[in-house]
């Protein structure tokens, strides 16, 4: 257990330097084994230890109390019913050791003004960008108000919080860095209605996805149409630093994509892939989406900068914490297929850090788990490992870094909404 | 320009090469290849060029002008990761029936619809008209009497262009009706798709370079327009488009709006055989060759007045071109498949909205359609002579605003350009 303990530490030097640029913020929490919330595992029962158990228990009067939370969390929730769960989240974490503190704010009722008309505001702009109810339809189908908005509401509480912090009280929302909030969610949902057509996936968000739906050349193309519109309401920012910035974002979103095609041979370039790949599909439009509406405030390089920083590390949160849902929440809750990585032949953090201890996963990541039976295996290799307990402690390394990173700024509701909003992003059950 | 690059005959086995003719139905016409790579082809490439000498010396004196094809540019992309990769994958594809092969053979060898005239146009319209005099000599290609600006644009014209021709080399897979055991038809989907993305997002960096923004807005409606162009009147399967049912009232086509950052007003135009026609293409064509003109001129910083121009200029000679290219199907000896939105069925069905039955045929899937017996028709009617005579409005509409610039070699090498389309 010892050895295995400094392995592990020794391991996570190295992603610490790949990820933060020092490992020092990796080696200050010391033991890889104490910051672990073992949540995830004993709700799934994967903990079989002494301690683990009293933690299963901990866990249990907890899990009751989430019932009642969870209850109206169906995949069609909406970001109203999302705050009340929100808060049981906020609450319940206070219950756990841990250096996240309890917070009360919750930014989805902070921003409820300034969110409530995303998507009808989206779905405005794509009505008056086209006469065809044809396209206007698939181009607005995932626009109907049961997503999540992370991104948009990330986008909005930067903005604010940035505004505060360079102009105190006299701070309102810019009109543009509302724009920037629309684009962000623009850019994401084409992105998701092209990779639907890659991935050939079922479901999304609790429904038939866009592929099962329509002629796939037509999805394509109200894919590319979505991308359109977006650039031409980034272009009337008139910003030309946003614009390249923005522009960057969709190129990252492609260039994800293409590493998703390849796999690597041995372990650490295997890992810098992945980190690379993670940053480029989820990462870049956070974090280019708050740097934007930092730039649009008038923030100078550093200001800009820790904005960047901030979205940066809430995305590669986000998205460790993605694929670690992708071995343990279930179909209903997440409203698209579990296991979905795996089946679609793709190598994430669990089963990467899975393969430390199982190296027998090896050549199934290499033939991409095509063969009869690879993807239970690796499924259930990945639970006996450490390999989704190491996910949850790397993402809360980011959620932490981006707490700290939010800390810089001027104390206001919107800031703290930063801090919640890692908290969320670390906890989040979809 | 990069995808014609990777798609370079290295990559690809010769028998691919060698065939004569390429027919596909997800374009708008038959393209006939006139630039031979291969050996074997070279007999056919030499007739073609006996029968036609003046498109390709048009465009390689045109060439000349303006310093050399713009695509040589984009050589760079060719040392990208993404694009080897591509190369790559597509070999694997080699084999399978997937059209993005289709698609690759098209942007080398399609003849005069080739990607490089588009952005030599962008070029030679800079250079015939100028550009004001307090621009830097730092931003100038003085050799070529172009801006490196107005190159760059070049570049994302034949991209934007590329990327749209990929995307619409998709294979519909759309469940339940899905019956592709092999998985190579996803995998080329998934390639196609990507690659398109790849040119598209790299067209939006090299716009954003550019650092005006009036201009991205501009060129981001173009590719806007291209996709609604996928969308208009009826389709079948693998969204080929077939005609809509020609109405007894005819409309004459005019520009619905007058701003043209605005969509295109659809349903007016459907079911009148020119105005459906002039929709279709201006989707699909005029618009991203006017608006790269237009954009090209506001780069050189000219007034709002020639910007407009330029606009109709890219826009003419983009229909006129079309016009040209709906023709050749029904040249003395020919057979087989034919878009069903082609000028010259359009004609025909207006004049016997009887044959509309034949089209319906084809609403499950294109190839269903009697094409001998359309073809017969077309060749009964008007429609050719109408097609002719439409060509010959917009290469004039074109001509006429070649003629309100200076006299300059680029001019004239546009204007035979514009004579090689109309004598062919």
């Amino acid at each position: 257990m010892g050895s295995k303990t400094i392995l592990n530490v020794r391991f996570h030097e190295k992603i610490g330097c790949l990820f933060f640029g020092s490992p020092g913020i990796l080696r200050r929490r010391g033991c890889f084994f104490d910051g672990v919330s073992s949540r995830w595992l004993a709700q799934c029962g994967y903990l079989r230890t002494d301690t683990a158990v009293g933690i299963l228990q901990v866990n249990r009067s907890q899990r009751n109390v989430q019932a009642t939370a969870v209850s109206p969390m169906h995949p069609c929730v909406r970001p109203e019913q999302v705050m009340t769960t929100l808060r049981s989240y906020a609450t319940m974490n206070t219950q756990q050791p841990g250096p996240m503190p309890e917070y009360q704010v919750d930014p989805y009722r902070l921003l409820e003004d300034d969110l409530k008309d995303v998507y009808s505001y989206i779905k405005t702009v794509l009505r008056r960008n086209t006469y065809q109810e044809g396209l206007y339809e698939i181009a607005t189908y995932y626009f109907d108000g049961n997503g999540k908005a992370l991104r948009p509401m990330v986008a909005i509480l930067m903005a604010r919080a940035i505004n505060y912090h360079m102009y105190k009280e006299n701070s309102a929302l810019l009109a543009s860095q509302r724009e920037v909030a629309m684009i962000s969610e623009m850019i994401h949902t084409a992105s998701l209605v092209h990779d639907d057509v890659i991935d050939q996936s079922d479901f999304r968000r609790g429904k038939p996805s866009v592929n099962v739906m329509w002629n796939h050349k037509q999805v394509t193309m109200a894919g590319d149409f979505i991308l359109a519109i977006a650039s031409m309401m980034i272009a009337r920012l008139k910003n030309n630093e946003v614009t390249l910035v923005l522009s960057q974002v969709v190129t990252d979103l492609v260039q994800g994509e293409f590493m998703q095609l390849g796999s690597k041979e041995t372990e650490n370039e295997r890992f810098a892939h992945y980190l690379t790949k993670t940053y480029r599909k989820t990462a870049s439009l956070m974090a280019n989406s708050v740097k934007s509406v930092a730039l649009l405030a008038g923030a100078d390089e550093q200001l800009s900068e820790l904005a960047y920083q901030y979205g940066r590390n809430i995305g590669l949160g986000f998205q460790l914490v993605d694929d670690l849902l992708d071995f343990v929440s279930s179909s209903a809750m997440m409203g698209k297929p579990t296991a979905a990585d795996l089946k679609l032949g793709l190598a994430t953090a669990p089963v990467l850090f899975a393969c430390e201890k199982y190296p027998e996963l090896n050549p199934m990541i290499m033939r991409r788990f095509q063969e009869p039976g690879d993807v239970e295996r690796a499924f259930e290799l990945v639970h006996k490992s450490k390999g989704l307990e190491q996910t949850q402690f790397l993402a809360k390394q980011h959620c932490q870094e981006a707490v700290r990173i939010a800390n810089m700024l001027k104390d206001s509701p919107f800031q703290k909404g930063l801090l919640v909003t890692a908290d969320y992003v670390l906890n989040r059950m979809k | 320009m990069s995808l014609s690059k990777i798609f370079c005959p290295k990559f690809l086995p010769k028998h691919l090469l060698a065939s004569a003719k390429v027919v596909t139905n997800s374009g708008d016409c038959i393209y006939k290849p006139r630039r031979h790579l291969s050996s074997s082809d070279v007999q056919f490439a030499k007739l073609a060029q006996e029968k036609k000498p003046d498109w390709n010396r048009a465009v390689s004196e045109a060439e000349k002008i303006v310093g050399y094809p713009t695509s040589f540019l984009s050589l760079r992309w060719l040392l990208s990761d993404e694009i080897a990769n591509v190369a790559l994958h597509l070999r694997k594809l080699v084999g399978s029936n997937h059209p993005l092969l289709k698609t690759a053979k098209g942007l080398l060898y399609n003849g005069k619809n080739n990607m490089q005239a588009w952005g030599l146009i962008v070029l030679l319209i800079s250079k015939a008209a100028g550009h004001s005099a307090d621009i830097p000599d730092m931003e100038q290609d003085k050799a070529a009497g172009v801006l490196h600006s107005q190159r760059a644009l070049a570049e994302v014209t034949e991209m934007i262009r590329t990327s749209h021709l990929v995307h619409k080399g998709l294979v519909n897979l759309q469940p339940p009706n899905n019956v592709d055991a092999s998985g190579d038809m996803m995998f080329g989907n998934k390639i196609a798709l990507l690659s398109g993305d790849y040119l598209l997002s790299n067209s939006s960096i090299e716009l954003a370079n550019l650092r005006n923004q009036e201009l991205v807005e501009l060129m981001s409606s173009a590719v806007r327009d291209l996709t609604e162009a996928e969308f208009v009147g009826p389709r079948d399967r693998q969204n080929n488009p077939l005609p809509a049912k020609p109405k007894a009232k005819q409309v004459e086509y005019k520009q619905f709006i007058e701003n043209n950052l605005e969509p295109l007003i659809v349903s007016e135009a459907l079911g009148n055989a020119q105005a459906e026609w002039t929709l279709r293409n201006v989707l699909n064509a005029g618009s991203l060759l006017g608006k790269s003109c237009q954009g090209t001129l506001k780069l050189a910083g000219h007034s709002e007045d020639l910007q407009e121009k330029g606009y109709l200029f890219g826009k003419h000679l983009a229909l006129a071109w079309q016009a040209c290219l709906d023709r050749e199907p029904f040249q003395p000896g020919s057979s087989g498949s034919f878009s069903l939105v082609c000028a010259p069925l359009m004609f025909t069905l207006q004049n016997k909205p009887e044959l509309y039955e034949h089209i319906e045929k084809g609403l499950e899937n294109v190839d269903e359609v009697d094409y001998d017996l359309l073809r017969a028709e077309v060749l009964e009617g008007p429609g050719l002579e109408l097609t002719k005579k439409l060509q010959k409005e917009h290469s004039q509409a074109a001509l006429k605003v070649l003629n309100e610039l200076p006299a300059s070699d680029a001019r004239t090498a546009l204007a035979n350009i514009i004579a090689a389309v109309q004598e062919s």
